[in-house]
């Protein structure tokens, strides 16, 4: 009719696919958190991908929706529901599944283009993949002082994050991301979408992969590092400063100041109380 | 090898999904009238950035040992589920404890040990002091704590509204499952083989299992997409007044002054006895 | 001033055609209680969603026409406005409800629209709905009917005028569908609020409401008072819409000339007195009796008890003590309130239950703790919810999949025959769970028969489906009886029961508490009050003019009662 109802409309189209991809994914990531893996040699199989959920409802509907809703509902079901919730650095898996699953899903305009979604698919789960190991590298090697001076350390590191990528890929990637997807979206493809309400993606609603999404990505992957980097290096931050950081002195410095911030918030949150009680 | 394939088996067929949905329930839900349920968020939330960061910057094994036994005892108080200590055993073990095998395996000594124990307490800490705070809050307690430290919307919304679907989509996915088993023919489990048979099979039933709970969902979604927008949902998200009276019901009272003067003392205290030692 | 004002309301959803509303006009006095009647398909629900502005604002489509609600239009209205107007309770209503506990999830649109009373007016609503008990605790921790209180409550602490419920009690056994109705009776009468209700259950539209609307290609037919809304049979029933028992019985005595033309057709018992006073009871002496137990036994349930765990407080028996024999060729209804272990004892027949003492005894042999595995060729449940049971894209698919993982030979050619069993060939290659309600019901009972099991075992088949598909399930399941030896059904329905059971067994607490035929059960007043079951409308009519007289179908009636001197 006019704009602002359009306007409501797509506003709750993309509410609904939030609400789908976070409850969905949520759900599968539960499991996996409670599956735990298996080794079969040096080869490890986990169940650890469910990625297929959100990359199928990238292909489908507003990739945005989906990948945002999907990063909260594993934050929310596996991270803050079980309190596996790892601080700043569950901020490191929010955004790589959230860049992979939008990279994924704008990259396929006819989902009915099998090859097209199967590549979207394995370019999704590996970017999501690479992002992680490359920050999971820049941690060890961080977090750990005098990470060269400690014997095997480095080549062990890269080795193991090296074959854990590859074999994910390998193995998670092909067996839970791309043939799950190659196997739902043609299925789901036009059936899905009446029962939202929608009509199903064609052409025109997408545009293809740009330059200022390129850039996003880049800038998401960025702040990544550096959550991670600063969730769990702080170690390597003191550090570099000096050797003061392991005396005495600064240990009980460090308890004071944390002690009147504690109470400064404790004072702060009395305050507003008692404002709005009055 | 046999003990983790035999964990395999035990998960995926003794501890059914009824467990596995009993358990989460429990952490869930569970433990409303524990100590640290009664606390303020915005406290706990506080007190778990202390013990969620700090122990990354300190490096003596007196001050994280005394930080480990005190969310030890955290924990303890808010009566998490067994299942969440497993998974959290766990995940020290993958995190870091594979890392001592790795590097040792390429020639490390014991020089490599010292930092990885140090990085296990830091690692240890920091989990059990999440759990103390996550699962140990009351889901809306939980999500008004964290809209108060600015939080976005969307996220206290999607915990409120996890914690109420999540019992519907378990039994929804149980049901699922169920159907597989009362028309499926799974493999013979007996033997070496055919146990990996079965492992196999029931991934691949567990995969296949979310076609029709995406469907199942997406039916549900539309309804609740509508009801939230008759209720006010997105007014409600661009209004302060509303984020107001929301936080209104947040309390600081004595309890939490007695929680933090006995973190802060058992910090001090523990410390200092332990350089002593 | 009107409640509600249409005038040519005419709306088409994008993908389709057809208009599903078409040039349709009504107007809705203040206080009044409107039932909305119409076969599948006419516009109902989309109708219901024009009056509380989601149409036009919220779903697309193409709208013309003017629709006031409260004085309000709602094209120049917000939903957020219009929400405190008309309050819509949904047929799916536990996916309406958002919030993990009950007052929470009672006040939380006050809470969005900034009340500062929000929480009074939550407990308010509660209190109106008679769930001011529950307050604190969690959703789940509600029963179905409870948690449609609480969606309801949900709406009306807005406080608005207009309340619109869509088919309120399709999913809540009769007891709880009592409770909801007297409450919407409360808020009519004594809050003066104005209710419509979409509903097929002629016998609750009779008992309570004001007038009747009859929707026809989305358009009205007629908005008439209800009881000369329920006197067109005929019209009802060209639309799928079946009067009460006790007005068909009167008309079909009419036609048959047992009854005098010219007396009014009656709407409720009530009423039945007096149109059927000068009818007498003409007892015939062959009654149906229950076979006597020379059949051998198929399943045996000694001293059976299942205990589940919960996580907050006791854990909770389900069945305690249980013994039970069931034998071939019976035809069991098993009844019960919720909670009395039905679904339990039949998921124990299937081994999704372990038990956690006694023996269960299948063909003689004990099979206690066996695996479903070993025990689903023997014994086959249909659950109640069809979605659950559909796990492939296509019905054929699904039927066939059992008897494909086993390896059954020409299995294609059994699909085939079980598809055109059911009539469902034409939607063979469409999804399950995108199919109508009486459509999903027939094909899961041919996904629950395609392995030929001697027992059966179908958990509520008629919930949730409208009287006309009733019917047609009912059909099929006496055709499903002629090829099926044992057939077990747990059931709220009780007109299913008397149609269909040669046997009823009745639960209470996880035991046993009365097995016998139709006349051993419903001919004990005593038992019916004690376990809550209501039986068919036309028995107590029967029984009201007549305590001798045991009739289950509007059949019975009309050929044992006859007008004296017609």
């Amino acid at each position: 009719m006019n704009l602002a109802q359009n306007k409501a409309a797509s506003q709750s189209q993309k509410l609904m696919v939030f609400v789908l991809s976070m409850a969905l994914y949520g759900l599968a990531t539960l499991f996996t958190e409670l599956i735990p893996s298996f080794q079969v040699g040096i080869v490890e199989f986990s169940v650890e991908y469910f990625l297929f959920i959100p990359l199928t409802l990238a292909m489908l509907f507003d990739p945005m929706s989906v990948a945002l809703g999907a990063a909260t509902g594993e934050l929310v079901f596996s991270e803050i529901m079980l309190g596996q919730f790892g601080g700043l650095g569950e901020l490191e898996k929010f955004i790589t599944v959230t860049i992979g699953v939008y990279v994924a899903g704008r990259m396929v305009k006819d989902p009915k283009n099998l090859k097209m979604v199967g590549l979207a698919a394995i370019t999704g789960t590996a970017l999501q993949l690479m992002m992680g190991t490359v920050v999971d590298i820049l941690k060890v090697q961080l977090a750990v002082e005098d990470f060269e001076a400690v014997a095997g350390l480095p080549a062990s590191v890269f080795v193991t994050e090296g074959f854990a990528f590859l074999n994910d890929l390998l193995f998670s990637g092909i067996l839970f991301c791309l043939l799950p997807t190659l196997f739902l979206v043609p299925k789901l493809n036009g059936k899905i979408e009446p029962l939202l309400g929608m009509r199903p993606r064609s052409e025109q609603t997408l545009s293809g992969l740009d330059l200022k999404l390129v850039l996003g990505c880049v800038a998401g992957f960025a702040a990544a590092c550096l959550a991670e980097l600063l969730a769990t290096s702080g170690t390597a931050l003191i550090e570099w400063e000096a050797d003061w950081a392991g005396s005495q002195t600064v240990l009980w410095i460090g308890i004071v100041v944390a002690s009147i911030v504690a109470v400064l918030i404790f004072q702060i949150m009395r305050r507003q109380a008692g404002k709005e009680r009055a | 090898m046999k003990w983790k394939q035999k964990l395999s088996e035990n998960i995926l067929d003794k501890l059914s999904i009824d467990f596995l949905k009993n358990q989460v329930l429990k952490n869930a839900y569970g433990n409303t009238d524990t100590l640290i349920a009664k606390l303020d968020p915005r406290i706990l939330i506080a007190w778990y950035l202390f013990f969620g960061i700090v122990p990354w910057f300190v490096n003596d094994v007196a001050f994280l040992l005394t930080c480990f036994l005190l969310v030890m005892i955290t924990t303890w108080l808010a009566h998490v589920a067994g299942l969440v200590m497993f998974i959290f055993v766990l995940g020290v073990f993958s995190q870091t404890g594979y890392l001592l095998i790795v590097s040792l395996f390429f020639g490390g000594n014991a020089s490599t040990i010292l930092p990885l124990l140090i990085l296990t307490l830091k690692v240890t800490t920091c989990s059990l002091a999440s759990i103390t705070v996550f699962s140990g809050l009351d889901p809306d307690r939980l999500s008004n704590g964290l809209m108060w430290y600015g939080c976005p919307e969307r996220l206290s919304f999607s915990i409120a509204y996890a914690y109420r679907i999540l019992p519907m989509l378990m039994e929804e996915f149980q049901n699922v499952l169920l159907s597989y088993r009362l028309r499926g023919n799974p493999p013979d489990h007996s033997g070496w083989m055919g146990k990996i048979r079965y492992l196999i099979y029931q991934v691949r039933i567990i995969m296949q299992a979310f076609y029709p709970l995406i469907l199942n969902t997406a039916k549900r979604s539309r309804t609740t997409v509508e009801a939230l927008e008759m209720r006010g949902y997105r007014y409600a998200a661009s209004n302060r007044s509303v984020k107001k009276m929301k936080l209104s019901a947040l309390k600081v009272t004595h309890l939490d002054s007695v929680f933090l003067a006995l973190s802060l003392l058992w910090m001090v205290g523990g410390s200092l006895l332990m350089t002593w030692i | 001033m009107k409640a509600i004002e249409i005038k040519d309301l005419t709306f088409t959803y994008p993908a389709s055609q057809t208009p599903t509303l078409n040039h349709l006009y009504l107007e809705v006095e203040q206080g009044d209680f409107l039932a909305i009647v119409g076969n599948n398909g006419c516009g109902k629900s989309t109708f219901c969603k024009c009056l509380n502005g989601l149409i036009p604002h919220f779903i697309d489509g193409d709208f013309s026409g003017e629709v006031h609600v409260g004085g309000l239009d709602t094209r120049t209205s917000d939903v957020g406005t219009l929400a405190t107007q008309v309050g819509y309770v949904y047929q799916d209503f536990e996916n309406q409800i958002v919030r993990p506990t009950v007052l929470d999830d009672a006040s939380y649109a006050c809470l969005n629209y900034a009340m500062p009373d929000y929480l009074e007016r939550g407990r308010a609503a509660l209190k109106m709905v008679g769930l001011s008990t529950r307050e604190k605790d969690y959703i789940w921790q509600l029963s179905g009917g409870q948690t449609h209180l609480l969606a309801l409550a949900g709406a009306i602490s807005l406080r608005p005028d207009i309340l619109i419920l869509d088919e309120p009690i399709a999913q809540l056994d009769p007891q709880h569908a009592d409770e909801v109705y007297e409450i919407l009776k409360t808020l009519n009468e004594k809050y003066g609020k104005t209710i419509i209700v979409i509903e097929h259950h002629t016998e609750y539209i009779a008992n309570y409401c004001h007038h009747v609307m009859l929707m026809k290609e989305g358009g009205v037919a007629w908005k008439l008072p209800v009881d000369e809304a329920l006197r067109h049979v005929d019209e009802l029933q060209e639309s799928h819409i079946f009067p009460p028992q006790v007005t068909q019985a009167a008309k079909r005595m009419q036609q048959a000339g047992t009854l005098a033309k010219t007396a009014k057709l009656p709407t409720t018992i009530l009423q039945g007195m007096s149109t059927f006073q000068n009818c007498r009871y003409q007892p015939s002496f062959t009654r149906p009796t229950l076979k006597p137990e020379t059949e051998k036994p198929v399943v045996t349930f000694k001293d059976m008890c299942v205990c589940y765990r919960s996580f907050k407080g006791e854990d909770r028996v389900v069945l305690d003590h249980l013994n039970l024999t069931i034998h071939k060729g019976d035809k069991i209804a098993l009844v019960g309130s919720n909670g009395a272990g039905k679904s339990t004892l039949m998921k124990l027949m299937v081994g999704l239950v372990k038990p956690t003492s006694g023996t269960m005894f299948l063909n003689g042999q004990d099979v206690t703790g066996q695996r479903t595995k070993q025990l689903s060729p023997y014994v086959s449940l249909v659950y109640q919810n069809p979605e659950d049971m559909f796990i492939k894209d296509s019905i054929r698919r699904d039927i066939a999949y059992a008897m494909q993982v086993r390896q059954v030979t020409d299995h294609a050619k059994r699909t085939d025959e079980l598809l055109s069993q059911f009539s469902l060939e034409t939607l063979a290659d469409r999804d399950g769970r995108l199919l109508s309600g009486g459509q999903m019901r027939k094909a899961s009972l041919a996904i629950g028969i395609a392995l030929n099991p001697p027992i059966l075992l179908l958990d509520e088949p008629t919930a949730n489906l409208d009287i006309a598909t009733r019917h047609d399930i009912l059909r099929t399941l006496k055709a499903i009886a002629a090829t099926t030896d044992t057939v077990m059904i747990a059931t709220h329905d009780m007109q299913l029961v008397c149609e269909w059971a040669s046997r009823i067994v009745v639960l209470d607490d996880g035991k046993v508490i009365a097995d016998g035929t139709r006349d051993d059960i419903f001919g004990n007043p005593t038992l019916l009050e004690t376990v809550g079951i209501r039986p068919p409308e036309i028995f107590s009519m029967a029984q009201a003019l007549d305590h001798q007289a045991l009739l289950y179908t509007v059949e019975e009636f009309t050929s044992h009662f006859k007008e004296v001197g017609s």
